[in-house]
């Protein structure tokens, strides 16, 4: 029986065709070749190669990117169903292409140069190169303004030292989009694989996101052209700007995993007998179960309309942390539920559950905590930020 | 995407541009629970998709022009509901998309669908046309054979293999004590089974391209129908299951299998 997304408000009808059919590409894919090897790709904590391939194959990859460029241009909405339907998979395959596109790619097209675009970009849209993102380091996460990676002007080049941590794709990239002070300034510089003092080694021992590459980046006099700089951003804007489009990925991809997770456990509640009836017959589960619909439905209403407010325009971004807040919350919410109703069964890997629940315990940490979007939306209600103060 | 034949490799020479057409039609989805109102199919939830042996044909029209070059044009039949097959078969690369109909038109016989189709497919100049070798909904599996029968061309039904020649195909086709290997000259129908090769996989320039294409809306003249639906109705349940429990029952589970099953 082929896949069926809870839909309990008809999203559907609020989709134009071709955001369907991108949709649907994407489903099938991660039910053909996604779900039944993840498991396998997560005891073995390994990426495999070949979705990279898959999800440049399929042209996803950067898919809100201009056309001349090699991408398809296409909605944020038709982006955020991609994530959707990639999370529903596993966090760690979302997490691929929210890197390659909203992270690594994103900051080429925004704030490069036009040779900087017509070289990496339709290169990375094809999955041919694989990029990451380099903002995090080992003492500085939600503080990134207080980065220690620098950057200094040496004749004809940008010498980099300094490490980042927690990077995605990080071991397997062919291109890093590394934020670092130049003069006390952030700024964006493109770090190639092969890079005189760079190294990326892969972070190990995760008990989550096992199918994804975690990695730090090691600059020690690290040098490159100075072709490679970012030439039009400085200061935070620039990361944030790939941030915002990240969370706003994920916002989407949370509802995936949810699904996920609801659906397992709609399957379980209805054909596990207990006293001689299926469990989805007591009132207790089905008040789990109706919880779980009210969540992912409202999460589905928030993230459609931040994808229209995107696709024109309107959008600001602690709608985006509200939104990446709010979904990430309820799917780990659901997954603990799915957990519960499943029984002993939850814990096995017969079941998708614990697997996204361990997934999304990362995901409400990344690309901004949870505790940090409060802040975030705290500071737009009250007007005073909480981030810093003087004690 | 990979051509993947069953005794049949690819192979071909040549560069003859060859008009290919593609039959493609809306079913609904072979996973749809279908229910019957009063006495008459109610389709009106259903999800929608291209019948799946539809999909083998298109491969095998890509295929061909891969192979031979030439043009692919998918037709279907239908009001502009079925614009989306068009559109998903427009998402895989053919190069022109049109639907037959005729506002006046209601549900067709198979004798009006296929004198339609016909007609269109002549006036288009086609050489070679491939379609499913039934449709997932009513299974009759006329189309292929019916077309090619109006037109006067040569017919290769339930292929399971296929090669493209300069002047024809060479298919595979199920034969009474095995497969026959049917050389097929130009024009023709070819019906495909499914299973000889992957249907391709739509990727987003696809799809973007496919909604920038419109759709060729054609009519034809057809003959008046010589048949109705009087009614639908479900096909009748399965009688339901026995159950059997502990070992003293094991002679009497072998007589149901052996005296009422007649599988043993």
């Amino acid at each position: 029986m082929a896949y069926e997304g809870l839909d309990f408000y008809d999203i559907e009808s609020q989709l134009s065709e071709e955001e369907v059919m991108v949709r649907d590409m994407v489903r099938d894919w991660v039910d053909e070749e996604v779900i039944p090897n993840i498991e396998e790709a997560c005891r073995d904590g390994r990426f495999p190669e070949e979705w990279g391939k898959a999800l440049g194959e399929m042209g996803v990859l950067g898919m809100t990117i201009d056309e001349k460029y090699g991408c398809a241009g296409m909605s944020y909405v038709a982006y955020g169903l991609v994530c959707q339907e990639l999370e529903r998979g596993d966090s760690g395959l979302r997490s691929f292409a929210s890197v390659q596109g909203s992270l690594a790619m994103f900051p080429i097209s925004a704030f490069g140069s036009e040779e900087q675009k017509m070289h990496y970009l339709p290169r990375m849209a094809s999955g041919e190169w694989i990029g990451c993102f380099g903002l995090t380091e080992p003492d500085y996460g939600s503080n990134p303004g207080d980065m220690i990676t620098r950057a200094v002007e040496d004749g004809e080049e940008y010498v980099l030292n300094g490490a980042k941590m927690w990077i995605t794709n990080g071991t397997v990239a062919d291109v890093a989009i590394v934020w670092a002070k130049l003069d006390g300034v952030i700024r964006g510089f493109i770090v190639e694989r092969d890079d005189v003092g760079f190294s990326a080694p892969e972070m190990t021992g995760k008990h989550s996101l096992k199918a994804s590459v975690t990695s730090e980046l090691v600059f020690q006099d690290c040098r490159i052209p100075k072709d490679r700089i970012l030439p039009d951003v400085k200061g935070l804007k620039g990361p944030f700007s790939c941030l915002n489009n990240a969370r706003y990925g994920i916002s989407w991809g949370a509802i995936g995993s949810a699904q996920a997770c609801f659906h397992s456990a709609k399957e379980y509640a209805l054909s596990r007998i207990q006293f001689e009836h299926p469990i989805a017959s007591y009132q207790l589960v089905q008040n789990k179960l109706a919880w779980m619909l009210r969540e992912i439905t409202k999460g589905q209403l928030l993230a459609l309309h931040l994808g229209r407010k995107k696709d024109d325009g309107s959008w600001f971004p602690e709608q985006i942390s509200l939104a990446k807040m709010n979904n990430v919350d309820m799917a780990l919410e659901i997954a603990r539920m799915a957990r519960d109703i499943h029984g002993a069964n939850g814990i096995l890997d017969e079941y998708p559950i614990m697997r996204h629940m361990a997934n999304l315990e990362s995901v409400k940490t990344y690309e901004g905590t949870h505790d940090i979007h409060n802040l975030i939306i705290g500071r737009w209600i009250t007007g005073i930020q909480a981030f810093t103060r003087s004690v | 995407m990979g051509f993947k034949s069953k005794g049949c490799p690819l192979r071909g020479t040549g560069d003859k541009m060859t008009e290919i057409a593609v039959l493609v039609k809306r079913v609904p989805d072979t996973n749809a629970q279908i229910l019957v109102s009063g006495d008459r199919v109610d389709l009106s939830a259903v999800k929608w998709v291209m019948s799946p042996y539809d999909e083998f044909a298109l491969e095998a029209a890509m295929l061909h022009k891969e192979a031979k070059g030439g043009n692919v044009t998918a037709i279907t039949l239908g009001n502009a509901d079925c614009d989306k097959v068009l559109k998903d078969a427009k998402a895989v690369g053919v190069d022109r998309i049109i639907r037959i109909w005729d506002d006046s038109w209601s549900d067709l016989d198979s004798n009006q669908a296929q004198t339609a189709l016909a007609n269109v497919i002549r006036d288009l100049g086609i050489n070679i046309v491939y379609c499913g070798k039934s449709a997932a909904d009513t299974g009759a599996g006329s189309t292929g054979p019916g077309v090619a029968e109006r037109l006067g061309w040569a017919s290769a039904s339930n292929i399971i293999g296929l090669e493209f020649e300069d002047t024809g195909v060479e298919a595979m086709v199920p034969a009474a004590t095995g497969n026959a290997r049917t050389g097929v000259s130009l024009p023709a129908v070819i019906s495909c089974d499914k299973g000889f090769c992957k249907p391709r996989k739509p990727n987003v320039k696809g799809i973007m391209m496919a909604k920038r294409t419109q759709v060729e809306v054609m009519s034809s003249d057809i003959p008046s129908s010589s048949v109705s639906i009087i009614s639908h109705s479900p096909p009748p349940k399965k009688a339901p299951g026995q159950t059997f429990e502990g070992a003293s029952e094991v002679p009497s589970v072998v007589a149901a299998l052996r005296n009422d099953a007649n599988v043993i």
